[in-house]
């Protein structure tokens, strides 16, 4: 039971035959009218039992990506269905016209699409739909509340693919197949070709060469098939915003673009995401593109606060690859945990795999180090200076148990990680 | 662990020192609310005392006023001659005093004129004799026992002598005549010269007594001229005296005019509960919601750079000098380090050399900056800002 705006006029024009007649013989008299309008209008609009929705799953969408949800509303009783709709997504999924006028005729039905534009990464729900039926006056309506769940997943941004183009070419450039050849880029011995002028004479194959009448360079080529693994942190440290994004959100573009570019590189990738249990796993072995695989995996993940059970980790890494792989942690080096949990596992991952640790800097730190205008401001730049100095401290130790560290800010990580993939894939190392 | 103990025992020492200064550091910090606070206070004091003391009257020759324009001296001297001074409060009970009294004088003193003719009338058949104080026009009309108002004592009259026959102002001899009233009518006395009206005058069979001056029975003056004789004459002769001075409770309220309510219109009424009745349809129409409300799961973020900032409040708050010193150098140090190339092992007295070096400046005046112990706040943020001049100085070059 609901009244409308156009019965609260017909209340408020009630007002002049109570003027006109003073008395509260008018006032009954009026109020009684407008009462029994009301009734025979509640009663005249069409019954909500028989009306049925439909939901259509709207899918995925990319972050501030817009998309379309649609319910089909079905009415099956003898009385048209005049009124208003609500699709009730919660507030985060960006409904731009959640309330709609539906009109239905008997047995017909009609489809009422939702634009969605989703601020949230994650799986958004719509648990339900409410109907409301006006009657023919429009004066008083039912109410119905049906359930109809509705799920949309909203698949991480991937922000970071702008520095994909570039980074590929570089990674080509490694692969022997742009003009100018690197003496030592890569490995494994790939072919011999004919000398051509801008190559480097130390690549020069005498011994070739002296069977032919031309000069003959070898080259070479980037090693394939190597295994990288991925470990997202899930654990609180990935609850902290830097900039306008949480750590873990920056992990994921990282992970996104490493992952990516280490498939076109012609590796295995496997990610992983892991607190105290695994919250997500996807790799090159499933079906389907890497990338679809990559996002379906990271959509849900939300930072849970507990405490990273590092000393599990090595096993999980055991469990993706047996043999020596490129471990990247996606992590941070604040606070007294590092010492205890990051360190020795790190270590100990060095002695088998290639392991990078990526880290979010906060660029906040660094504006409070420039603070020195009063008291307040050196305390905080000494504070500051000493959350960088821990780290540095860490970083240090890292690379001392042979580990690599890449620390950096929000948007410059991604870039920085893959680029260290690529010095390490140039170098053979993996 | 026994050395710990003074030790321990003077840290207390200090920090009850620091918790003293930092009393009235707070002090200092919040005179404005503290000054503000004090001040209220002192005014709800103020308030107060005056609301719990007792009241005084204030109303001119009230029986209880002892201020100067108060007669409550005349009252008490009647009282202890015997006379029994009744106050009415207001009309009813003037009348009643009146008819319990035996031949009762009445002191009427209406500055304002609140009563009517007949009430007027009333009083005055009822009381045996009437004094009346300074009458308005209305006032001796309505008594109607051929006295007129005639005017001001001129300012050349300061002292009036009695000049009549009349026995009490003979007994009294001169009274003040300042600012008093003259009134014709009757035996007047105290005239001014060449005049016919007086500042006493008494009706031909004398009931009716009109003194012209407030003056003759306050307490202020009471005790001047023959004002104390005048005045316990013309109030004394008979055993019961009704002191009467009206308030605005004695207007005559009857004819008043009709009020707002009825001269509205019928209608006025059911347009009040009319509209509140719209009211309620309108909420009813806002306030239905269209379903439940949707649930939002919010997931946790902190802002990273929390704990560092909750350490600066840290160090702030327990005046860290020394420990903020201790990282603003470590961190000048790594920073030149990295920029100078010492390697990772240097100790701080090669990066301190490598960069006098490089500055062209004497490594004994950086390494005084550098190692610089402040003792105090303000030495230390000059001091931070020196080392961040030095620090741009090696990476400008």
């Amino acid at each position: 039971m609901a009244i409308s705006g156009r019965f609260v006029l017909l209340v408020l024009l009630g007002v002049v035959p109570v003027l006109l007649l003073p008395g509260w013989g008018t006032v009954l008299l009026v109020s009684g009218v407008l009462a029994a309008l009301a009734a025979v209008d509640l009663l005249a609009s069409a019954p909500l039992r028989t009306v049925s929705l439909l939901r259509t799953q709207p899918g995925n969408v990319t972050l501030h990506a817009a998309v379309d949800a649609v319910l089909t509303v079905r009415n099956d009783g003898g009385r048209r269905l005049r009124g208003v709709l609500r699709d009730a997504w919660q507030p985060s999924a960006g409904a731009q016209n959640a309330v709609q006028d539906i009109d239905v005729p008997a047995g017909e039905s009609r489809r009422v699409t939702v634009r969605l534009r989703p601020v949230r990464r994650g799986d958004l729900r719509a648990p339900h739909a409410t109907l409301r039926s006006f009657g023919p006056l429009l004066l008083a309506a039912r109410q119905r509340t049906v359930q109809c769940p509705g799920s949309l997943r909203v698949l991480p941004p991937f922000h970071s693919r702008r520095h994909l183009p570039s980074k590929l070419r570089k990674l080509r450039e490694l692969d022997g197949k742009a003009a100018v050849q690197i003496r030592g880029a890569g490995t494994e011995f790939d072919s011999l070709r004919d000398y051509v002028r801008g190559d480097d004479v130390r690549s020069i194959d005498w011994r070739a060469t002296a069977r032919r009448s031309a000069v003959v360079v070898r080259t070479w080529r980037p090693e394939r098939d190597r295994r990288v693994v991925m470990v997202l942190d899930t654990s609180r440290t990935s609850a902290a915003r830097i900039d306008d994004e949480t750590r873990l959100d920056t992990g994921m573009e990282a992970a996104l673009l490493l992952g990516v570019l280490a498939e076109r590189g012609g590796d295995r990738v496997d990610f992983l995401a892991f607190d105290r249990r695994t919250r997500a796993r996807a790799g090159s072995a499933g079906q389907g593109n890497l990338l679809g695989q990559l996002v379906q995996a990271m959509a849900p993940l939300e930072a849970e606060l507990i405490e990273m059970d590092w000393p599990a980790v090595p096993a999980q890494v055991r469990a993706v690859s047996a043999h020596r792989s490129l471990v990247v942690l996606l992590t941070s080096l604040d606070g007294g945990a590092p010492e205890e949990g990051l360190l020795p596992v790190a270590a100990q991952l060095a002695r088998q795999h290639v392991v990078v640790v990526a880290a979010v800097r906060d660029p906040q730190l660094g504006t409070m180090l420039g603070e020195r205008d009063d008291a307040t401001g050196v305390f905080r730049a000494a504070a500051a200076e000493r959350a960088l100095l821990q780290r540095a401290a860490i970083s240090a130790e890292l690379r001392q148990h042979g580990v690599s560290v890449v620390d950096a800010e929000p948007h410059q990580l991604p870039p920085r990680l893959a680029d260290m993939y690529i010095r390490l894939k140039a170098a053979g190392t993996l | 662990m026994t050395g710990a103990v003074p030790a321990s025992a003077v840290q207390g020492g200090i920090d009850a020192d620091q918790a003293s200064v930092r009393g009235t550091g707070w002090l200092r910090r919040h005179r404005a609310i503290v000054a503000c606070a004090a001040v209220v206070a002192a005014a709800l004091v103020l308030v107060l005392w005056a609301q719990l003391s007792p009241k005084g009257d204030a109303v001119p020759l009230s029986v209880h006023n002892a201020g100067p324009d108060g007669a409550r001296a005349v009252a008490q001297i009647l009282g202890s001659h015997g006379v029994a001074v009744n106050d009415a409060g207001n009309y009813g009970e003037a009348m009643a005093a009146l008819e319990a009294g035996s031949s009762p004088t009445l002191l009427l003193y209406d500055r304002n004129g609140f009563l009517d003719g007949p009430r007027l009338r009333n009083l005055a058949g009822s009381a045996k004799r009437v004094v009346v104080v300074s009458p308005r026009l209305q006032t001796l009309d309505a008594l109607d026992a051929g006295i007129r108002q005639a005017g001001v004592v001129p300012d050349a009259y300061p002292v009036l002598e009695p000049g009549c026959s009349l026995p009490d102002p003979q007994a009294a001899g001169t009274v003040s005549g300042e600012s008093g009233f003259l009134y014709d009518g009757g035996t007047s006395c105290y005239r001014p010269d060449g005049s016919g009206a007086g500042l006493v005058a008494v009706s031909s069979d004398g009931q009716l007594t009109v003194v012209g001056s407030t003056a003759i029975f306050s307490n202020g003056q009471l005790d001047s001229l023959g004002h104390a004789a005048l005045a316990i004459r013309t109030l004394g002769p008979s055993p019961d005296l009704v002191w009467y001075i009206p308030t605005l409770e004695d207007l005559d309220t009857g004819g008043s005019p009709a009020s707002l309510d009825e001269l509205a219109p019928d209608w006025v009424r059911f347009l009040g509960p009319w509209l509140a009745l719209v009211a309620l349809a309108a909420i009813a129409w806002r306030g239905r919601r269209l379903g439940p409300l949707v649930f939002e799961p919010l997931p946790v973020v902190v802002k990273a750079a929390e704990t560092a900032e909750g350490r600066a409040r840290l160090y702030q708050d327990s005046r860290a000098v020394d420990q903020a010193r201790d990282n603003l150098r470590a961190g000048t140090l790594v920073r030149l380090s990295v920029h100078l190339r010492t390697g990772p092992g240097a100790t701080a007295g090669q990066v301190i050399e490598a960069a006098a070096e490089f500055l062209g400046r004497p490594a004994r005046e950086l390494r005084e900056l550098i190692n610089e112990r402040p003792g105090t706040e303000a030495r230390l943020v000059a001091w931070s800002r020196e080392l961040d001049t030095l620090e741009k100085e090696v990476k400008s070059r």
